[in-house]
């Protein structure tokens, strides 16, 4: 389920978007972002939140995607944040499958000459990700009052930020 | 495109159907994550053939309101558009990633 580590748009430039079912770490995304010419690295991480709804505990999100479609969205919004901010470096990884809370579900990269452009971009993938990537994550809750495990209806859009 | 996809939309072809990919709170509608529908060579309007899945799984009918489609991995744009055998339709619901 892992994505070919090099792929190119058309125009040559690297296009690094991963959607994987394996966990994701800080190093393997900051390795990505190695390069000399830029001044400011920026991480985001976003994790899955604790929650209490009702007396129940949130154990966990199922995070399920369209792959082929959201590696296609991905590429496509690397390009545009690469174009708007004029970044050097980007790198973004999706975790999808049983993600505990606690774990970290996306991880974005972003490397440029100056920081303002890095955090502008970092702030712009995880938005327009939230919005036009086609992932999806349902909510599990420990077993509530009845004894039984409930899957419960999965959040409005945006209603759950990560971090 | 991957070989076993290629294969999967030629038997598609063979047998003249439209495979239905349904994620999130669409599979959960119809409890099943692939759905497969037969059509004419000559094809079908993509809001029909829509329409007639509602028919079958009425839960399925508010999610697709607000779903975005795509086929063969393209959104599509106005449901007006023609599906033919071998076609890939995937159904989108509102997106919750991050």
């Amino acid at each position: 389920m892992r994505s070919p580590s090099t792929r190119r748009t058309a125009g040559g430039e690297p296009i690094s978007s991963e959607v994987t079912d394996r966990p994701i770490t800080l190093s393997q995304v900051a390795r990505r972002l190695e390069d000399s010419g830029s001044g400011a690295v920026v991480l985001f991480v976003g994790r899955v939140r604790p929650e209490v709804q009702a007396g129940r505990r949130l154990t966990g999100l199922d995070y399920e995607a369209d792959r082929r479609m959201a590696l296609a969205r991905l590429s496509d919004l690397e390009r545009q944040a690469r174009r708007r901010f004029g970044t050097r470096r980007i790198h973004v990884v999706h975790r999808i499958g049983r993600l505990r809370v606690g774990t970290a579900s996306v991880i974005i990269g972003v490397a440029a000459a100056h920081r303002s452009m890095a955090f502008e971009a970092a702030r712009f993938l995880i938005e327009e990700l939230k919005r036009e990537v086609p992932i999806w994550k349902t909510d599990r809750w420990a077993r509530g009052p009845t004894g039984r495990r409930r899957r419960t209806r999965r959040r409005p859009r945006g209603a759950r930020s990560p971090g | 495109m991957p070989l076993a996809e290629r294969k999967r939309r030629q038997e598609a072809w063979m047998t003249r159907t439209v495979q239905l990919t349904l994620f999130a709170t669409a599979r959960e509608a119809v409890g099943a994550s692939r759905l497969e529908r037969a059509v004419p060579s000559t094809g079908v309007r993509l809001d029909t053939l829509l329409e007639s899945i509602a028919e079958e799984h009425p839960r399925l009918r508010p999610i697709l309101r607000n779903a975005r489609v795509a086929r063969n991995g393209e959104y599509v744009v106005g449901k007006r558009l023609r599906v033919r055998p071998g076609d890939e339709i995937a159904i989108h619901p509102p997106y919750s990633g991050g």
